[in-house]
């Protein structure tokens, strides 16, 4: 054992420990949603006894009473500030994280395990607002997140259009002659296959584009990169090997935002979904209401719903508020079987 | 001149052209300039603006540098080519930079837009193969102790490898002239035009070691018919981590890039004036029409045209 060895194992545990730091800060944050105010004298006294009460090797009582007083101050703080809170799904670091934050810079991004989680936690009130992938120009549409959009309550209250960009990311001073193989997520590993064979490494799918990024961060490889976002190489601590190394340029991804409420009236575009009778002209009759209406649609997608019924999405340009807009609505919902408008919002373009 | 199937010279001498980045190398007349090392990004965006607005139409900075001690510069690698990346996006020149290790040809295309071999590295065949698969553009280096059958066979490597688009430079050769780096070599200009369809250029940083001698060799390199030249430029040459005493300051380079493009002006004006008094029927001037035909499988005037 070298002292390089051992710095490198002391890099090791603190990628951890900020990981675990923003995982707790997020806890507190939700928690303050459950309490009648932001201090609580009994939770924050049993925390610091059992937290000092534990401390019996180097890191001491003493040390650790003031570390989890500094602690407990900021998650206090950051309970009285309460940002508002959008979940994601996906580790820190992921591409819908990063629409999360070009989306509102001040808002608290909370990662889910699955989608369901996001819209889920959205209903139940615990999160404000939910960001959920839709589409992609190069991989189509984004099945599981289509599927829940049919059924639920929630609303669209904005979108965002961004390009996805792919970096090689490693361990800060890896010699990248070492590098053998890339773990990330099986679209991602997809989007960067003339990249990969070019530098003869070896694609390895992982959950995830931003846990490949932990992972790395968190294991220090030094022959195995991940390949996640500039963001999630800030984060971790990484060292960006090569940017832009997607094989297409036209590589995009449109967000929605969704929470339990419509957002303003005053949007550019809005979003429905319905279905149809199974019989001729059916989608036609509905569609047609929009094209003598002449409202441009932007967006039509069929989504299995039950066996032999499939739900249709439909984007359209133009507000709700507009008469003429609403018209073809109530038009529509004659028409089509559950007409439905999922939100009227506004949709910026990164 | 025998196996040179593949650079060897084309029935009716056709010139290969080589577009990069969109400058076609062999057609116009193209000067490769910038630091010899990337040292820091401030130097080496610095040059690049300068050398851009003198004329240069690429940009080329080592990244990593074959020296002769090991405890010498060896460059900044990965990091000098990012800071190449950052310098193209910014000026928008394309990039050569030199490759000197089997495992970093790919990386080094992922960054450079032309990869050159150094001459020390000229007959090192394996890096040859790994630069022909490739498939960039390469700049092949005179070996200083190479003749030009030599040079060609090395060129022969990375075409065999299906990469026709090899660039040669001529960078001097030892011989007991000690006054000099180098003795540049000018004489290979005709020769390669004469044995090969492959474009070359010429490097007078290298082949002579000496600041005041790269002008006069520049244009002597312009006059025998050279595609283009390579010349090292250094924002404060006192300063730099490598070849200190052969780089031109911006100024020196912009003054010098005139008189480079002075001499291809009247070159091609004499051309011209040639052409329409051929084209009258008048005899040709003295000593032009009495060359072999096979020493002059193109108008070395041609390229000033453009």
């Amino acid at each position: 054992m070298t002292l390089k060895d051992l710095r490198e194992d002391i890099d090791r545990i603190d990628a951890r420990m900020l990981s675990l730091l923003d995982e707790r800060m997020e806890k507190a944050l939700l928690a303050r949603a459950f309490k009648p105010g932001v201090a609580d004298a009994a939770r924050e006294e049993a925390v610091l006894d059992r937290i000092t009460r534990s401390s019996r090797c180097l890191a001491g009582p003493d040390f650790t009473g003031e570390l989890w007083k500094r602690i407990i101050a900021e998650a206090r703080a950051i309970q009285s500030r309460k940002p508002k809170t959008v979940g994601f799904q996906g580790e820190h670091g992921a591409n819908s994280e990063v629409a999360a934050r070009a989306w509102d810079a001040s808002a608290a991004a909370m990662p889910c395990r699955e989608f369901s989680d996001v819209f889920d936690a959205v209903r139940d009130g615990l999160f404000d607002y939910g960001i959920v992938p839709v589409e992609n120009s190069l991989g189509g549409i984004v099945g599981p997140v289509n599927s829940i959009l049919i059924n639920t309550d929630l609303k669209i209250v904005a979108a965002m259009d961004m390009p996805i960009s792919h970096c090689l990311l490693a361990v800060p001073g890896a010699d990248h002659r070492e590098i053998r193989s890339a773990y990330s997520h099986s679209q991602a590993l997809a989007q960067c296959r003339n990249f990969l064979a070019r530098n003869k490494l070896e694609a390895r799918p992982y959950y995830d584009t931003a846990g490949a990024a932990r992972m790395i961060a968190q294991e220090r490889p030094k022959d195995t990169a991940a390949i996640a976002n500039r963001f999630a190489a800030e984060i971790y601590d990484l060292e960006i090997i090569k940017d832009e190394i997607q094989d297409s340029e036209n590589n995009r991804t449109r967000f929605l935002i969704i929470a339990k409420e419509g957002g303003s009236q005053d949007g550019n575009k809005c979003s429905a979904v319905f279905s149809t009778e199974d019989k001729a002209g059916a989608l036609f009759k509905t569609l047609e209401i929009f094209a003598s209406a002449g409202i441009n649609l932007t967006r039509i997608e069929s989504v299995p719903n039950k066996p032999g019924d499939y739900a249709i999405f439909l984007d359209f340009d133009g507000s709700i508020a507009d008469p003429g807009v609403s018209a073809a609505v109530e038009g529509a919902s004659g028409v089509a079987r559950n007409f439905r408008v999922l939100g009227c919002y506004n949709e910026r373009k990164l | 001149m025998n196996n040179l199937k593949l650079t060897g010279r084309k029935p009716g001498g056709a010139r290969s052209v080589i577009e990069v980045g969109g400058v076609r190398i062999g057609e116009e007349f193209v000067v490769i300039a910038g630091p010899c090392s990337v040292e820091t990004e401030e130097q080496t965006i610095r040059t690049a603006v300068a050398v851009k607005e003198a004329g240069a139409k690429m940009l080329r900075g080592g990244a990593f540098k074959p020296r002769t001690s090991p405890y010498a510069f060896q460059g900044l690698g990965l990091k000098g080519l990012k800071i190449l990346d950052k310098a193209k996006r910014e000026t928008g020149l394309p990039i050569v930079t030199e490759v000197v290790d089997t495992r970093d040809v790919s990386w080094v295309g992922e960054y450079a837009d032309i990869l050159q071999i150094g001459a020390r590295n000229m007959q090192n065949f394996s890096l040859l193969r790994e630069a022909g698969k490739s498939g960039k553009p390469i700049l092949l280096k005179r070996g200083m102790y190479s003749t030009l059958e030599e040079w060609l066979n090395c060129a022969e490597y990375i075409l065999a490898e299906g990469n026709d688009r090899v660039i040669l430079c001529e960078r001097g050769i030892r011989t007991f002239e000690t006054y000099t780096r180098n003795t540049l070599d000018l004489s290979m200009v005709p020769a390669v035009h004469a044995e090969s369809h492959l474009p070359i250029i010429v490097d007078p940083s290298h082949g002579t070691g000496i600041l005041y001698m790269i002008e006069p060799m520049s244009l002597s390199a312009v006059a025998a018919g050279a595609d283009g030249l390579e010349i090292e430029v250094h924002i404060d040459p006192k300063s730099a981590m490598s070849d200190k005493d052969q780089q031109l300051t911006p100024e020196a380079f912009k003054a010098f890039m005139r008189r480079v493009d002075r001499l291809r002006e009247f070159m091609a004006e004499r051309a011209m004036a040639d052409a329409d008094a051929a084209s009258r029927g008048d005899p040709p001037p003295a000593g032009q029409g009495s060359k072999p035909k096979a020493l002059t499988p193109r108008d070395p005037f041609a390229d000033a045209m453009d």
